[in-house]
């Protein structure tokens, strides 16, 4: 079998949103044209959509429910996540162990996990096995029976993992950039929690959380691949019409006001490479300026030829990885210039990255960069509509943000109507990085006299 | 492929079974890729370029595969790294293409690229839309034919490398496991030294080192191109034809040497480190694809690692629960390789508890073998893994170029599920018995370290 472990050409850095336009305008591709989608409600409100495609014999389930580490009570951080890695450790009939061996029986894959505002099942099967998969795929949402066990397993598994995260410079700072940018929002904390909430959190905790959240009215249901969308509909309607429970009240929350420049050195003495984080408050997901930021940031710092994979990366040869990234939520949303470079370079780094920033803001860019950023975008958007698990996420995607219905569709005109001063509006507005948070993963006594200047620095332990 | 034909393939994968009862008896191997649903066509240019193309029309798009038969097996010591440098360079400048143009040409067209190294290849593809297939013929045939290699550049770039290096192995627990399990398991192979390279070697590689190694490994005779997707066979053909045609083919390049010796004793390597957790890594020698237990060797990693159902998750994170995690690693290489075995124990727990409890799981296969039930589900898990790979036009090509490049026809793809399909619990036990030979094996551990003592070593 072919495991991929090698080296790409690539940064590491997780890039927001690819996007862009034609440098010719005529003789476009052949336009995106879907199959259509089915949508329904369930009597028991339950949002469902079906698309079919038939490349390959494989049907991807996918639930998304609104609740994510958003709904963490406080002190309880990582409740959201733990309770979805205990949705496959025993439902209805089955104990951890039978599901694992059922789900894996048939080749299929059957995965839970929580995010900021979502907690997401996803199940991927052969459709010769649509049956099984629907089974297990309905069972561990509905009916899960968290023993008690499973439950001491998965906690003690978790803190594991917490502890071993420490270990990993990048994972150390996104965690920590959270609680430096947003204080004690509920957006602050990693999806899993810290150490120390995890360890108060009891198994009552993750039954009350599934029962309050996890209900029809507060979920949606995409299927997609190889089936015929009637049967399906017939289907879930068989196996969730007894599923009970009404929408729980959405999360209210809110990110604090950032102002000034604060530089924050978390404590790893041994790293030969600095990690850095220069982020500040962004914009919720449905904030009108949408298209004009995705396009913009793809001219600062999405794709290979950005303003600062060219700048920090190809002419300076300081750093394998560069990007920018809006992270855009129900309510909020932040912005993140992510990369890192080796110690002596640290300062070097920083300002290189600082100053694209400043030029980009107060010059804007050309014609011809706009015009390369929106053909990217418009380029790479149906190269990610392929695969069915992807069109699943989207579908939910566009469900859960109350995005056009269309909206696949209508991208790329979309795209392709921000123009140059919408571009350079936004740059003004939104890109400035005049209030910032510095997060670097370094060794402070290099690092600190590295990074006099920029704001006033502490350093902090790893916690 | 017209929708007539679409329709026709989808007949063949069995829609009629769509509301089959949960335990219904299976049919076997219905899932499998058929040479009737992947249409292929294979042509060979005269300067040697192997071109395989693939049409699929469900999105207006397509991927460019380029599969250059050279990875770190072809390198020597002193020039460790040059393939991985390679892969970065080929996007820094040919004769028609400036430094800085490769990509700019391509995201104004709308694509996207990148490329990996291994140890046995060099791959690049670019994603683009179905209309701008001639960008990607332009681009790729011009650094084939005539890469630039320009000083500047050449200085820039090698400090990217560096800084990859840094993040994925000298910053990176599992990357320097990784690289000391190689460097200790081979002492001859050219899977000594590490994919990225020494760090002392990329600080000495010169242009003339670069020079010779493109002419000798970047000719058309020894590359494989793929193209997938949105576009038409005959005319696609015709543009290869005229883009890579007059590439001249070169003398074909030496085939590495590959004296390693046989392993007649374990051997064990410590990494000192600060870190929260013991881990390890065991390689067991396996052999090249020149060896038909390949196949087995993917039911028993299936068998051991593939899920929460496996023997070793089971054992050791579930049963036991010293273990955070328990996986293998097994890919069929040109040359003989390691069957990987990974495990990080939970926080208290030490390396010897781990490897007791690996060496149990692993000598309860040998000795039993697996049930008839573990067996199937191992057949099952491999088949979906397999049909999963062909959901997008990149992972057809992956999977077309790797099966040319690595098995030396493609068409051998058609045979992995039928070949799973054909092991038996007999085959488990005997190729077990070969591979999980504590004298043929490397541990490497992890030994956690405060971290005044590692950082008193790291400023060397």
């Amino acid at each position: 079998m072919l495991d991929p472990q090698r080296l790409a050409r690539r940064g590491v850095v997780a890039l927001l949103a690819l996007a862009l336009a034609a440098t010719c305008a005529t003789a476009g591709p052949t336009p995106l044209q879907l199959p259509p989608v089915k949508k329904t409600t369930l009597g028991n409100g339950l949002v469902v959509l079906v698309m079919p495609t038939h490349r390959v014999p494989i049907v991807d389930f996918r639930l998304v429910t609104r609740a994510g580490s958003v709904n963490d009570p406080p002190g309880k951080e990582g409740l959201a996540s733990l309770t979805a890695a205990l949705l496959t450790q025993g439902a209805g009939k089955r104990g951890a162990r039978q599901l694992a061996e059922d789900i894996a029986f048939v080749g299929a894959q059957l995965e839970a996990d929580a995010a900021a505002e979502q907690l997401i099942v996803t199940c991927d099967v052969l459709t010769k096995d649509f049956a099984t998969g629907l089974e297990l795929f309905h069972d561990v949402i509905v009916a899960p029976t968290f023993p008690a066990a499973e439950f001491a397993r998965k906690k003690a598994e978790r803190l594991g993992d917490l502890a071993s995260e420490k270990d990993d410079p990048s994972t150390v700072a996104n965690n920590e950039l959270g609680p430096f940018l947003l204080q004690h929002s509920p957006l602050a904390h990693p999806v899993d929690g810290w150490e120390k909430s995890v360890t108060a959190i009891v198994r009552g905790d993750v039954v009350a959380f599934h029962r309050k959240y996890v209900t029809p009215g507060n979920s949606m249901l995409a299927v997609v691949g190889d089936v015929d969308p009637d049967q399906v509909i017939a289907a879930l309607e068989r196996a969730f019409g007894d599923w009970k429970g009404a929408a729980a009240a959405a999360a209210s929350y809110d990110t604090p006001p950032v102002k000034g420049r604060e530089v924050l050195i978390v404590n790893k003495p041994e790293v030969t490479q600095t990690q850095i984080r220069l982020a500040t408050i962004g914009v919720p997901r449905n904030s009108p300026d949408y298209f004009p930021i995705v396009v913009a940031n793809t001219i600062l710092g999405g794709g290979f030829t950005s303003r600062l994979v060219n700048e920090v990366r190809v002419v300076q040869g300081l750093t394998y990885g560069i990007g920018s990234q809006w992270s855009m939520f129900r309510n909020a949303g932040t912005y993140e210039i992510t990369t890192f470079t080796r110690n002596e370079t640290l300062r070097k780094c920083v300002d290189a990255s600082l100053g694209v920033v400043r030029k980009l803001v107060e010059q804007g860019p050309s014609d011809e960069e706009l015009a390369k950023a929106k053909r990217y975008l418009t380029g790479q958007f149906p190269l990610g509509l392929q695969a069915s698990d992807a069109l699943a996420a989207q579908l939910l995607n566009i469900q859960f943000y109350g995005l056009d219905p269309r909206y696949l569709e209508t991208y790329a005109g979309n795209v392709n109507a921000v123009t140059m001063a919408d571009v350079r509006r936004v740059l003004k507005e939104r890109f400035a990085l005049d209030d910032l948070r510095i997060l670097v993963v370094s060794d402070p006594k290099t690092a600190k006299p590295a990074l006099e200047g920029l704001g006033a620095i502490a350093v902090q332990e790893m916690r | 492929m017209s929708s007539a034909t679409r329709a026709a393939a989808l007949a063949l994968l069995g829609l009629a079974t769509l509301l089959v009862p949960a335990r219904a008896a299976r049919a076997p191997a219905d899932a499998a890729i058929t040479p009737e649903q992947l249409k292929v066509e294979r042509h060979t240019l005269s300067n040697g370029l192997v071109v395989l193309t693939h049409e699929d029309h469900s999105v207006p798009t397509l991927t460019f595969w380029q599969w250059y038969r050279v990875g770190s097996r072809n390198e020597s010591p002193g020039i460790t790294g040059i393939s991985h440098f390679f892969e970065h360079m080929m996007f820094n400048g040919s004769k028609h293409v400036p430094p800085k143009d490769y990509d700019k040409i391509l995201e104004s067209n709308g694509g996207y690229s990148n490329a990996f190294t291994d140890r046995d290849m060099t791959a690049y593809y670019e994603d683009v839309a179905s209309d701008r297939l001639d960008k990607v013929l332009f681009l790729d045939s011009d650094r084939m034919a005539s890469l630039s290699l320009l000083p500047e550049q050449l200085k820039s770039e090698i400090e990217v490398v560096k800084e990859e290096r840094r993040l994925r192995t000298d910053n990176d627990i599992s990357g320097m496991l990784d690289e000391q399990l190689y460097a200790t398991a081979f002492v001859s192979s050219p899977y000594h030294w590490p994919v990225v390279g020494w760090m002392g070697d990329l600080n000495r590689i010169q242009r003339d080192d670069m020079v010779s190694y493109f002419r000798i490994h970047y000719a058309p005779n020894n590359c494989i191109l793929v193209l997938t997707g949105d576009f038409d066979t005959r005319d696609a053909l015709a543009q290869i034809q005229k883009a890579f045609g007059s590439i001249p083919a070169q003398k074909p390049p030496a085939p590495p040497v590959d004296s390693e010796p046989e392993q007649r004793g374990e051997r064990r390597a410590k990494v000192h480190y600060p870190a929260q957790d013991v881990s390890f890594e065991i390689g067991y020698k396996a052999p090249s694809v020149a060896s038909p237990d390949g196949y087995v060797i993917d039911v028993l990693s299936s068998i051991l690692s593939d899920g929460e159902s496996s023997r070793l998750h089971q054992a050791l994170v579930y049963e036991k629960q010293i273990a955070l995690a328990a996986g293998t690693a097994f890919q069929t290489h040109l040359n003989p390789t390691l069957f990987e075995v990974s495990v990080e124990m939970k926080p208290g727990h030490t390396a010897a508890e781990g490897e007791q409890a690996v060496d149990a799981v692993l000598a309860r296969l040998v000795a039993e073998g697996p049930t008839a039930r573990e067996l199937e589900k191992a057949k099952n898990q491999l088949e979906a893994h397999f049909v999963r790979d062909f959901r997008t036009n990149n992972g057809v090509g992956q999977a077309l170029g790797y099966y040319e490049h690595i098995y030396g026809d493609y068409r051998k793809l058609f045979d992995t599920v039928p070949r799973y399909r054909a092991v038996t619990v007999a085959d488990c036990k005997r190729v077990a018995k070969e591979v999980f030979d504590r004298r043929h094996r490397t541990v490497v551990e992890l030994k956690p370290e405060k971290e005044a003592a590692a950082t008193a070593a790291a400023t060397r």
